[in-house]
C-alpha cells in the first residue's frame, strides 16, 4: 500500500503545485545552485522543474540547450545531468540526506538564482544585464532606492534603464516564489556588497508587507525613474 | 503498479483538495498573474511561464468566443521577450526596417510605413502552438504543458509578402526554395529564425493588424510575417530580415526544436515513435511542425457540464491547414462505434476555423461525445492521438472527447 501511496502522493501534490502556483521551485539536492545559475540566464527555472523525464530525454534536452548557447564544462554537465536526473526523473527523488535538521540557507546560496544573468561577483553583463557590485550601493544610497531594490528583485524590472553610464534594455523576471526569509537573504547578500552606513539589513516582515501591494515590472521601473539616480 | 481503490483515490482527491484551499490562497499571490506579465491581458490566462512569457487561454474563455478570439484572451507563446513589448497596445511603425535578400534579383530595405500605402489584403486563420494539446501525450512530453487553449482564431490583415516583391520589381532566384525568418534582436533579445517552403508565399501576410486593431505588440507588432495554414512557431513576430534560401537554416528553433519524426518519402502521416525514448533528430528523419494538422475541437457542452435533454445540442469547430475544404465532421456517443455527421458552417476552403453543430437525443444520464474531422484529402484524427507520441509533445490532433450529464 505504502508503494502506492508515495508516488500517488507525490502526484496530487505535484498536480497542487501546478494549479495553485504556476510557479515552481527546484528540489534540494547537490547540483541545484548549479542548475539555478545555468538555465536562469535565459529563462523562468518553472520550465525545468515542472519536468519529470529520463536521463536519457534530459540529456537530449540539455544538447538542446547547449545548441541554444548553453556554456558547460564537462563537469558541470556531469553534475546538472544528475541533479536533473535524480530530482527530476522518473522515479521519486530520494529523500534528503539530513531530513531532521533543516538545512539553513546562506544569502550566498539564494543569489544562485541571480548568477546566471548578473555574474558570481555581481559583475554584470553587457549590454545585457547590467552589474550589482557598485550599483547596489548607489541605490542603496537613493532616497527612496531601498524599497526600490526590494520590489525590483520581488516583482521584476522592465524597460531601458542606464546603470553606471552603459544603456541596457532587457526583461528582468520577479522572484516572488522565493520565500520572504530567501528574498530577506539575497537582499542583504547584495548590501553586503556596498553599503552606506547605518544601513538597516532587509528583514522577512519588510519582505512581506512588499508582497501586500503587488507592482508590474513597468511599475517597479517608474519607481526607479523617481529615484533621481545620475 | 497495484490496484488503487476507490477510497485511497478519494483520500488522495481530498488531500488534494485541501491543500488547495488551504495553500491556495495563501500562494496565490506570489505568482504574477497574465495582466501583470503582459499589459491589457485578461487576468485568467494561464501563466505557463514568466520568462519567456507563455499564457494560455483557459478553454472555457476560449469558448466564450467562437468567432474571434479577442487579444485580452489570445494565447501567447513567446521564444523571446522584446523589452517594452508585454502589451495588446499596438507598436510604433515609426522607423521600424525589414531588409529582404538571399535569392531574390535585387535585396531591398523596407520601412514598415511604406506598408500603409499598398494594397491591404485579410486573411482569417487559426493560429496554433505546435504543442498545443502536448500534456495529452503519455508519457509526459517536454515543454510547457498546454491544454487545448494554445490556439485562437483571429484576422490579420496587412500586405501580401508576393505583392511588396511586386511593387519593388523584384523577382525570386530560381534556387528559392524557402522563406527564411528572422525576428528582431532589439533589446539583446536571442536570435529567432524560422523557415517555410516557398509554397508558403502563396498566402503569405505582414500583418499590421488583428482583429480590426493595430496589432498587440506582444503578438509581433508592428509586423508579424503570418503563413496561413502554418503552425504558430512560423509566423515569426517582430520580424526584422526575409531571406529566400535554398535549404532550411539550421538553428536551434528549426532543428532539432519544433519538429517531428517521419520516415523519408514513405507517404505516411507520423512515424509512430517509441512512447518516452528518445530520438535522434536530422533533417533526414524529421520534419518541421509546418502545416497545421487537422483538427476539431468540442464548444458545448464543456467537460463534467449538465445540460437539458433528451435533445442536446453538440457544438464546435474545426480545421486543417487549408489546403482542402473540411468536408465532415462527425459525432459519436458510444466510444467511436458509430459516428454521425454534423453541420458545417461552410464547406469551402479556408484557414479559420469551421463551426460544427449536432443534435443528438440522448437519454439522461452520463455520456460522452467524441469528435473527429475529415477533409477532401481524406485526412482525419487518430482515436488515440498518443499514437504520435513524440518527446517534444507537438501536433497533437487526437479525437476529443467531452463526458457530461444529461438531465
Amino acid at each position: 500500500m505504502k508503494r502506492v501511496l508515495f508516488p500517488l502522493g507525490l502526484l496530487t501534490l505535484g498536480l497542487f503545485g501546478y494549479l495553485a502556483f504556476s510557479q515552481f521551485t527546484l528540489p534540494e539536492g547537490p547540483g541545484k545552485d548549479l542548475v539555478l545559475a545555468k538555465c536562469q540566464a535565459c529563462h523562468d527555472i518553472g520550465l525545468v522543474a515542472r519536468e519529470r523525464l529520463s536521463r536519457e530525454r534530459w540529456d537530449a534536452v540539455v544538447r538542446e540547450m547547449e545548441l541554444q548557447g548553453l556554456q558547460l564544462t564537462g563537469e558541470e554537465r556531469a553534475a546538472i545531468l544528475d541533479y536533473l536526473a535524480t530530482y527530476l526523473g522518473t522515479e521519486p527523488p530520494p529523500p534528503p540526506a539530513q531530513a531532521e535538521t533543516p538545512v539553513q540557507r546562506t544569502g550566498a546560496q539564494v543569489y544562485a538564482n541571480c548568477v546566471g544573468c548578473h555574474g558570481p561577483q555581481g559583475e554584470g553583463n553587457p549590454p545585457a544585464f547590467p552589474p550589482l557590485r557598485g550599483h547596489v550601493e548607489v541605490l542603496l544610497r537613493a532616497e527612496g532606492g531601498r524599497d526600490y531594490l526590494l520590489l525590483s528583485v520581488l516583482y521584476g524590472v522592465q524597460g531601458p534603464i542606464r546603470v553606471l553610464g552603459q544603456a541596457y534594455d532587457g526583461v528582468m523576471p520577479g522572484f516572488a516564489w522565493l520565500s520572504d526569509e530567501e528574498l530577506a537573504l539575497v537582499l542583504n547578500h547584495l548590501a553586503a556588497w556596498g553599503a552606506p552606513p547605518g544601513f538597516r539589513p532587509y528583514t522577512p516582515e519588510e519582505v512581506k508587507a512588499a508582497r501586500e501591494n503587488p507592482r508590474s515590472p513597468e511599475e517597479v521601473l517608474a519607481l526607479r525613474r523617481g529615484l533621481g539616480l545620475p | 503498479m497495484t490496484n488503487l481503490n476507490r477510497r485511497t483515490t478519494l483520500k488522495l482527491m481530498g488531500l488534494g483538495a485541501a491543500f488547495l484551499a488551504a495553500g491556495g490562497r495563501g500562494l496565490a499571490q506570489q505568482a504574477p498573474t497574465a495582466d501583470q506579465l503582459v499589459r491589457g491581458k485578461n487576468p485568467r490566462l494561464l501563466v505557463l511561464s514568466q520568462r519567456p512569457v507563455v499564457l494560455e487561454t483557459p478553454y472555457d474563455l476560449l469558448v466564450a468566443n467562437p468567432q474571434r478570439t479577442p487579444k485580452e484572451l489570445f494565447f501567447i507563446r513567446n521564444n523571446v521577450d522584446l523589452p517594452g513589448f508585454n502589451t495588446v497596445e499596438g507598436a510604433s511603425l515609426e522607423g521600424w526596417q525589414v531588409e529582404v535578400g538571399g535569392q531574390v534579383s535585387q535585396p531591398f530595405t523596407f520601412e514598415a510605413r511604406e506598408l500603409l500605402a499598398l494594397p491591404q489584403h485579410e486573411v482569417t486563420m487559426v493560429l496554433q502552438c505546435s504543442g498545443n494539446g502536448r500534456s495529452f501525450f503519455q508519457p509526459r512530453a517536454s515543454g510547457n504543458p498546454w491544454g487545448r487553449g494554445g490556439m485562437g482564431n483571429a484576422t490579420f490583415r496587412g500586405v501580401r509578402l508576393k505583392d511588396l516583391l511586386e511593387a519593388k520589381g523584384v523577382r525570386l532566384g530560381e534556387r528559392a526554395f524557402y522563406i527564411t525568418a528572422h525576428a528582431s534582436r532589439q533589446g539583446g533579445a536571442p536570435e529567432f529564425v524560422r523557415s517555410v517552403p516557398i509554397h508558403a508565399l502563396e498566402n503569405a501576410l505582414l500583418a499590421l493588424s488583428m482583429n480590426g486593431e493595430p496589432l498587440p505588440a506582444v503578438h509581433g507588432g508592428p509586423v508579424r510575417l503570418v503563413f496561413p495554414g502554418y503552425f504558430g512557431v512560423n509566423n515569426v513576430k517582430w520580424i526584422q530580415k526575409i531571406e529566400f534560401t535554398e535549404a532550411e537554416n539550421t538553428t536551434a528553433e528549426q532543428m532539432p526544436r519544433y519538429r517531428v519524426p517521419t520516415i523519408m518519402g514513405a507517404n505516411v502521416p507520423f512515424l509512430p515513435q517509441e512512447p518516452g525514448r528518445p530520438y535522434p533528430y536530422t533533417f533526414q528523419n524529421s520534419r518541421p511542425n509546418w502545416l497545421v494538422t487537422i483538427n476539431s475541437f468540442i464548444f458545448a457542452p464543456l467537460e463534467g457540464q449538465r445540460v437539458e435533454g433528451p435533445l442536446v445540442r453538440v457544438e464546435g469547430v474545426a480545421f486543417n491547414d487549408g489546403i482542402a475544404p473540411i468536408v465532415a465532421v462527425e459525432v459519436s456517443t458510444n466510444g467511436g462505434r458509430s459516428w454521425s455527421q454534423a453541420r458545417l458552417d461552410r464547406r469551402e476552403k479556408g484557414f479559420g476555423w469551421v463551426g460544427w453543430r449536432a443534435s443528438l437525443f440522448l437519454r439522461p444520464g452520463e455520456h460522452e461525445v467524441m469528435v473527429r474531422a475529415v477533409d477532401a484529402l481524406g485526412r482525419t484524427q487518430p482515436l488515440d492521438g498518443n499514437l504520435a507520441w513524440n518527446e517534444r509533445g507537438y501536433e497533437w490532433n487526437g479525437v476529443m472527447r467531452v463526458k457530461f450529464t444529461v438531465a
